[in-house]
């Protein structure tokens, strides 16, 4: 850790998945042990399943002045293991800094596939929740790894928050944080990271106050093709074509109009846009579409 | 060369937008606009005017519908006051921001509460930050010629902004006096027909209004700040040419009896021309006043102003609104900070007066310029004087 | 996205509302949007009020709009239509430009039409502007948030009519907009809803066709504010139309028509229990909202049976 008792802690969810309330609920607990915290979302009009993030800033001795985003992170907590594949999980993060990630994978296999060789935190969150809360709500999981792996709230101080924001839930949450305590492993900080500097994930359109077309307007219809709402999604449809009827109630019945019809005349959603929200396979009148998890 | 004829100011005004050819005229009636809005649907209702009239349920709904004409492309002028101008205020700053060149002339009056018909300059001082460019008149001549003048400002390419006209309500709005409206085929030569680069059409589609996230508002807002501020060569080019063809000249600071000069009054609208009277008498009674008319309001003529005051002592600028628990006239705070940091600094004084219809008459200007000189020698507790008021 | 899909009923390729739109998973918003932008084709012009709909389809510098599309305000979206409709048949008349037929089309959520935007829908409506509304209905203040609207249905929980120990949610009945719509006497007003999505793509182009304003009514769930999976938002769109709460119907010069036969109503509770903002609800509250729905769609049948047009079959 560096010199400063301050811990920045930047978390990346998906809209709906309980980023913003893990950030609430770490402060909360950081507060009661008399600790000077912040939490606050990234205010963005992202909608639900969109990749979000949230923000805390952890001090033991002094007020925290600094109101603006977390941009050179302590620790990077990674909700859904899919985000992986679309955000740089270290930009920005400190020298001996952490990521922590809800994956089944080992160690050895994160460094792999995601060439991360900060310190790692890694614990299998869908599964705890699972088994522990009957849903796949990984916030409270995720605590757990964090305090595992920092220490800098503890197990105890979150009890009351937790009794206060889940009421009669809290037990099978806290159960759900000690477990994730216990699980999650450690993989230490390579000498040949280099910290990245800063650098905000997914900002992009930054023209000059030159190049902005008269009025702000956009010259380019349509030019949102170029967005892949395919990331948000953790679940996809399958499109058996045995079964298919080639009734067209996909097509028309798909928010994103990203189902179409092949060569064949069956349906086939783009994966490019999907959002995985299965209206599809709902209304599939011969259940020729079933939706699967996104396997990573 | 046309005749000069007696003709309501509101009626003038309502024949320049009808000589520019507009396609749209957008309106709600409020006093002391209505007349120009009922002369604009009479014209339409003879035929005289080509041009569809939306007589749309507020101001708001009048400034929007603007907002949509002139985003397909369409000549587009309207009237409000007071709280009708209020009423737009969110509206305004689109049609700015979205660079719809819309004219709309002011009639300038007092605003709510008590409620009061009667002119000051209340309303313009809250539109100030709008992002329009704000032209005063001070006689219906002015606001005929300013009313064309606007949409050739408004519409050049360069600029693409739209143009307020502030005319002192009632004491202008409802005044006859000798105008000359131009011949139509001469404003035809000088204004020449509007072609929005970018309008809204299934050809050539464009999205206008798009969400701006935090990392691009800040290169919009100085973008639009940018282009305001270099309107001016505009403004000033267009009020050449028009002196040009129609031998009547306009400048954003116009200055009258202002050689040598040591005491200065400035004034906007209707009021600066009794003040020339009052500053005629003061001239024979060998005082040395002078006095400066603020035309351009926006973007502000820095300067113009600097230039204007470099052999003047003191400064005395009149109000007609009050910046409430602040610094008493937005003009005269806004001359301060022009001046402030100059080399040649003059005391200014700050007054505010003609409020809600109260007129200010040449003795009464002739005393407020004494008034004024007196405090600048003695100095005052206030930041302000107000004029006019009874204790 | 280009394919052609052919199949009995209103079939186009069009997709003027693109993918890539920043909508939530599951909003059935968004494709109420998307069908009526194939049925509202490209000779248009959009006019979008602020909403949820505004933001998931602008965020700079990008756009989901193939065709001409404007925003400004929230409350103005029949105020800037009336002005471009009024624009472009002025410079049309004047011979400024062609004649094209450009069609205008409003687009707002039942905040910006039953509230904020209730007045100028009015007074562009009692104009007689040649342009089509189309009010996206889901219910709630949804882009700030589920906040309740006058178009939030009795008994719904929002963040601003929260159930509670001493309240059972919105505590108002839902205003009755269509309603509203044809009292101003104008040729056209339909309901829609997007899991009828043939239904849906014919009303708006018949609205489009429709000289003078026309005001089309689009119930689309949200399974962000309603609280349900966003795998059910087509089936919960059905069961608003079959348990009666919000039925089909268009009303052509004043003439009603119900466009689905139910001869039998399903349960209000079928539909009410699909959805968390009505969790909270007791039997009796249930039944309650059951009685109104009857007697407000028993009010629709004898308007219908008026005007003697037949509804037909489901």
């Amino acid at each position: 850790m560096t010199k400063s008792k301050l811990t920045e802690i930047r978390w990346h969810g998906r809209g709906g998945q309980g980023a913003v309330t893990s950030a609430e609920l770490v402060a909360q607990a950081a507060i009661g042990e008399g600790k000077y915290a912040q939490a606050f979302p990234s205010f963005s009009p992202e909608r639900r399943g969109a990749p979000v993030m949230a923000f805390n800033r952890i001090n033991p001795d002094e007020p925290i002045r600094t109101r603006a985003e977390v941009d050179q992170p302590d620790v990077v907590l990674i909700m859904d293991p899919n985000l992986l594949s679309i955000l740089d999980a270290t930009s920005g993060l400190k020298e001996g800094g952490t990521v922590i990630i809800n994956t089944k994978k080992s160690v050895e296999q994160v460094r792999k596939d995601f060439g991360i060789s900060a310190r790692l935190a890694l614990v299998d969150a869908n599964t705890i929740a699972q088994e522990t809360l009957g849903v796949l709500i990984v916030n409270t999981t995720m605590i757990g790894a964090m305090i595992k792996a920092t220490g800098v709230i503890s197990s105890e101080s979150i009890k009351e928050p937790f009794e206060k924001r889940f009421g009669r839930l809290a037990e099978r949450n806290i159960k759900a944080l000690e477990r994730a305590v216990e699980e999650t492993k450690i993989g230490e900080w390579l000498e040949m990271a280099k910290a990245k500097t800063k650098e905000k994930p997914g900002t992009k359109g930054e023209l000059s106050w030159k190049e902005i077309e008269i009025g702000c307007f956009i010259t380019k219809p349509g030019n949102s093709v170029e967005i892949k709402t395919g990331d948000w999604k953790s679940r996809r449809p399958e499109f058996d074509f045995d079964k298919c009827n080639k009734c067209t109630l996909c097509y028309f019945f798909c928010p994103e109009g990203c189902i179409a019809k092949t060569k064949d005349g069956y349906f086939e959603a783009d994966l490019f846009y999907c959002k995985g929200c299965g209206i599809c396979a709902t209304e599939c009148p011969k259940d020729a579409i079933t939706m699967v998890e996104e396997a990573k | 060369m046309t005749k000069r004829e007696g003709l309501e100011v509101s009626i003038a005004v309502a024949d320049a937008a009808m000589l520019s050819d507009v396609d749209v005229v957008s309106a709600y009636p409020i006093t002391p606009q209505t007349h120009i809005v009922e002369h604009l649907a009479e014209l339409v209702a003879n035929g005289e005017l080509k041009a569809a009239y939306i007589p749309v349920e507020s101001e708001h709904s009048a400034m929007s519908a603007c907002l949509g004409a002139s985003a397909i492309g369409a000549r587009t002028f309207t009237a409000t006051a007071s709280q009708g101008l209020e009423l737009m205020h969110e509206v305004l700053y689109v049609a700015s921001a979205m660079r719809f060149p819309i004219v709309m002339a002011v009639a300038n009056r007092a605003l709510s509460a008590p409620i009061s018909i009667w002119g000051d300059h209340s309303d313009v001082m809250a539109t100030r930050d709008v992002g329009w460019i704000q032209i005063f008149v001070e006689n219906g001549q002015e606001a005929v010629d300013n009313v064309i003048c606007a949409f050739r400002m408004g519409e050049d390419k360069r600029v693409l902004l739209p143009v307020m006209i502030h005319l002192d309500g009632f004491v202008l709005t409802h005044v006859i006096e000798p105008i000359e409206l131009p011949d139509k085929k001469d404003v035809d030569r000088f204004l020449p027909p509007f072609k929005y680069p970018l309008p809204l059409d299934p050809e050539k589609p464009v999205t206008m209004g798009a969400f701006g996230q935090p990392f691009i508002y800040t290169e919009v807002k100085w973008a639009q700040e940018i282009n305001l501020e270099k309107s001016k060569d505009v403004i000033l080019e267009v009020w050449q040419e028009f002196g040009k063809a129609f031998g009547r000249q306009y400048s954003p600071i116009e200055q009258y009896q202002t050689d040598g000069a040591k005491v200065l009054l400035l004034t906007m609208g209707s009021y600066s021309e009794t003040a020339m009277v009052a500053v005629d008498k003061m001239r024979n009674d060998g005082k040395e006043v002078g006095l400066l008319k603020l035309r351009l309001w926006r973007p502000f003529p820095y300067e113009e102003l600097r230039e204007s005051i470099k052999s003047a002592e003191i400064l005395i600028v009149l109000d007609r609104a009050i910046s409430f628990g602040g610094p008493g006239g937005p003009v005269c705070s806004e001359v301060k900070a022009a001046l402030y940091g100059g080399e040649k600094q003059p005391k200014v004084v700050g007054f505010v007066g003609g409020l809600g219809g109260r007129d200010i008459t040449m003795s009464g200007f002739e005393e407020m310029i004494n008034r004024g000189i007196e405090i600048a020698r003695t100095g005052s507790k206030r930041e302000f004087e107000i004029y006019g008021v009874r204790e | 996205m280009a394919t052609a899909v052919h199949g009995p009923g209103i079939i186009t390729e069009l997709e003027p509302f693109t993918p890539g739109h920043r909508a939530c998973s599951g909003c059935a918003e968004a494709l109420a949007v998307r069908l009526a932008a194939k049925a509202i084709g490209n000779n248009a012009i959009i006019v979008n009020a602020t909403g949820c709909m505004e933001v998931v389809a602008s965020p700079f510098p990008y756009t989901s709009w193939r065709i001409p599309w404007i925003h400004t305000l929230f409350e103005n979206a029949a105020a800037v239509a009336s002005g471009v409709e009024a624009g472009l048949k002025s410079m049309e008349k004047k011979g400024k430009t062609p004649e094209r037929n450009i069609k205008v089309v409003a687009l707002a959520g039942d905040g910006g039409t039953s509230d904020i935007g209730l007045q100028a829908l009015s007074g562009a409506l009692e104009r007689g502007h040649d342009f089509v509304y189309i009010c996206l209905d889901n219910e709630a203040y949804m882009n700030t948030g589920i906040q309740r609207s006058s178009a939030t249905p009795y008994g719904a929980s929002t963040t601003t009519s929260p159930a509670g120990k001493e309240s059972l949610g919105q505590i108002t009945w839902k205003k009755n907009m269509p309603a509203i719509a044809v009292a101003h006497d104008i040729p056209y007003v339909a309901t829609a809803c997007p899991s009828y999505h043939r239904d849906l793509m014919k009303k708006v182009a018949k609205a489009v066709a429709t000289p003078g304003p026309a005001y089309v009514h689009i119930l689309s769930a949200c399974p962000t504010g309603w609280r349900c999976p966003t795998d059910d938002a087509i089936k919960i769109g059905r069961l608003a139309v079959k348990t009666g709460t919000f039925p089909l119907y268009e009303v052509e010069n004043g003439q009603y028509k119900l466009n689905l036969n139910l001869t039998k109503l399903e349960p209000v509770g079928n539909y009410l229990k699909m959805q968390g903002r009505f969790r909270h609800l007791t039997e009796d509250t249930i039944k309650e909202i059951q009685e109104r729905v009857t007697q407000e769609y028993n009010k629709l049948v004898a308007l219908a049976s008026k005007s003697g047009e037949k509804a037909s079959p489901e």
